[in-house]
């Protein structure tokens, strides 16, 4: 309103010319994701149409035997699978790890906080490919877990983690944690601190503070954080290719392949755009149940 | 300071009727959190404080305890010409890549916060776009289109800097526009609006008034940007051509065969190089108030 306000102020002249300059700014950037996202996702949905001859290659059809093919295939069915439940597993514990310190860094009026907010943001920046190699020089049969475990007298073998489900979620998770963290942070930080010390007055012990005051207003920071966790777990690629090993097949690894072993560009194609449609179907149910219980917890309370 | 010290008295008062049990209690469970957050804390730093420490290892083969501390590993990575390239071109791709992205970016985000007119919003979600499209996604389309795209114009795509550069500019526009309309958004009309009724033309008023004050909006853009591009790994990944390999894909490859102290200390550069990007941006923009 305000700048409706004093552009009206300005002289009409200047204003007019203004007007009718102005939006073509945006036509180098509109031009280049155009020409360099639109368009390939077009050309790629389009052949995810046609029809595969490993003689031919590619022969131009339209079919559906593509997204047919992919949900009648136990393997990748299989893979799909893994794949949510890697991304549901994650979101959650992500979630639960990010909470504690998301609410310390929201809270803390040390002079340190710029500092920590900036090393979250650190390992976040440095790449998934470096923070996969430290995670394998962890957990390697030489690493430093079986080290420790070996010379504690834990274990007698060493025993496997790197190349097991249990590696791809433990980089996973270390991948998503800042991105939760920060988006929690945000949130809490708009929390007056004066609703915590209401409840805390009014007898409320610390935990009944959190579920019943904390979690329920900090639900919006919750709901975007989880949405952008789990869509960055569903589409992982260095992780679990690198942690996982060649056994461990998530949607991103399993698409890839389609394109540099198998050389089946239509199913390829079908299988980019069914995990760009799953993830969205489940991040739309997931966003819906959770904004209808926050919604149905304030009717609840409402009338008290 | 006061309200350091009117915090403290609340807190007292708050905690004043507790008895000397629940106060304890209250105790233990504020340094459990503080624990948990710790541990949290240290578990997303733990790959890249052993990413550094190997790199340092005597031995080659990693074991530990280390026998040994050197550097010549990071010689060893040097004389690797797929990393000593990789390294060359994935600075040379970021560095186009973000000139390109942040001007375009920042001129689009212009338009959108400062111009009213029809399908702004569709604009909008257009230049953020390439967010919410999987990098993997964005890399086969990309891979198929250029292949179409030769057979139609007799042009190389595929595996060259323009390619790369092509690609990568789509990591670097949604950053830019995010934090530069951002920083337009909160940006106080008047003191424009003050200089042209002081007699500056529209060019100058932008030009000494509007520019410094989009700039910390612009250094976060460029840093961003910069960091985007230069650790991508899936958009990259189809588009690099033989001998002409980003630093990341690089550091895939021998990844997928072996973790030794060459590759730590390849990774180690990687994180210094971020991390001193990171410090000295800091100096001119506070990061944290822009994430």
């Amino acid at each position: 309103m305000a700048t409706a306000a004093t552009t009206a102020a300005r002289p009409a002249g200047r204003r007019a010319e203004a007007f009718s300059l102005g939006p073509f700014l945006l036509v180098p950037a509109s031009l280049l994701v155009v020409a360099f996202l639109a368009a390939p996702l077009v050309v790629l949905f389009r052949y995810s149409f046609n029809r595969y001859s490993p003689r031919e290659f590619m022969i131009d059809a339209f079919t559906l035997e593509n997204y047919a093919r992919f949900f009648t295939d136990a393997y990748f069915i299989g893979v799909l699978a893994t794949t949510v439940q890697v991304a549901a597993v994650c979101t959650l514990v992500s979630l639960l790890f990010a909470y504690p310190l998301a609410y310390l860094m929201a809270r803390t009026e040390s002079r340190w906080k710029s500092a920590l907010v900036i090393a979250v943001v650190f390992p976040l920046m440095v790449g998934n490919v470096v923070r996969a190699a430290g995670w394998m020089a962890v957990l390697g049969n030489e690493g430093i877990v079986n080290h420790l475990m070996l010379s504690l007298g834990i274990v007698s073998q060493p025993v496997r983690l790197m190349y097991t489900p249990f590696a791809v979620y433990v980089g996973i998770i270390a991948v998503v944690l800042p991105y939760m963290i920060l988006t929690l942070q945000s949130v809490i930080e708009g929390i007056g601190r004066d609703v915590e010390e209401a409840a805390a007055n009014l007898g409320a012990g610390p935990m009944t503070t959190f579920r019943r005051v904390l979690l329920p207003l900090s639900l919006p920071g919750v709901i975007a954080g989880g949405t952008l966790v789990f869509i960055l777990c569903m589409n992982a690629y260095a992780t679990p290719v690198l942690l996982g090993g060649p056994q461990f097949k998530m949607m991103a690894p399993a698409l890839y392949d389609q394109f540099t072993r198998t050389t089946n560009w239509p199913f390829g194609a079908a299988l980019a755009f069914i995990l760009m449609t799953s993830t969205l179907v489940l991040t739309i149910v997931g966003t819906t149940v959770l904004s209808r219980r926050m919604h149905h917890r304030k009717l609840e309370a409402a009338p008290r | 300071m006061t309200t350091r010290a009117l915090e403290a008295a609340r807190n007292g008062a708050a905690a004043a009727p507790a008895t000397g049990h629940a106060r304890m209690k209250r105790r233990a469970g504020r340094w459990a959190l503080r624990g948990l957050a710790g541990l949290v804390f240290f578990f997303i730093f733990i790959p890249v404080i052993f990413v550094l420490w190997i790199s340092l290892f005597q031995q080659q083969i990693v074991s530990f305890p280390p026998e040994g501390y050197t550097l010549r590993w990071y010689e060893n990575a040097f004389a690797r010409s797929e990393f000593r390239h990789g390294f060359g071109l994935s600075l040379q791709v970021a560095f186009i890549a973000m000139v390109i992205g942040v001007t375009s970016g920042a001129a689009g985000a212009y338009a959108i916060v400062r111009f009213r007119f029809p399908g702004r919003e569709a604009f909008n979600t257009l230049l953020l776009g390439p967010l919410v499209v999987p990098g993997i996604v964005a890399g086969t389309s990309l891979y198929v289109y250029y292949i179409m795209v030769e057979n139609l114009l007799d042009v190389d795509f595929r595996g060259t800097l323009h390619g790369l550069v092509l690609g990568h500019i789509l990591l670097t526009i949604p950053w830019t526009v995010r934090l530069v309309s951002a920083s337009l958004v909160g940006l106080d009309r008047a003191v424009e609006e003050a200089a042209m009724n002081l007699g500056a033309g529209p060019w100058t008023t932008f030009r000494r008034i509007t520019l410094p004050m989009m700039r910390p909006g612009l250094v976060a853009a460029s840093l961003f940007s910069f960091i985007q591009s230069f650790e991508n790994l899936e958009l990259t990944l189809l588009l690099v051509g033989p001998g002409r390999t980003t630093l990341p894909v690089a550091m895939l490859n021998y990844l997928e065969f072996r973790i030794d102290p060459t590759i730590a200390a390849v990774a180690s550069v990687q994180i210094v190089l971020i991390g001193a990007l990171m410090l000295i941006t800091d100096r001119f923009v506070k990061l944290s108030r822009i994430v």
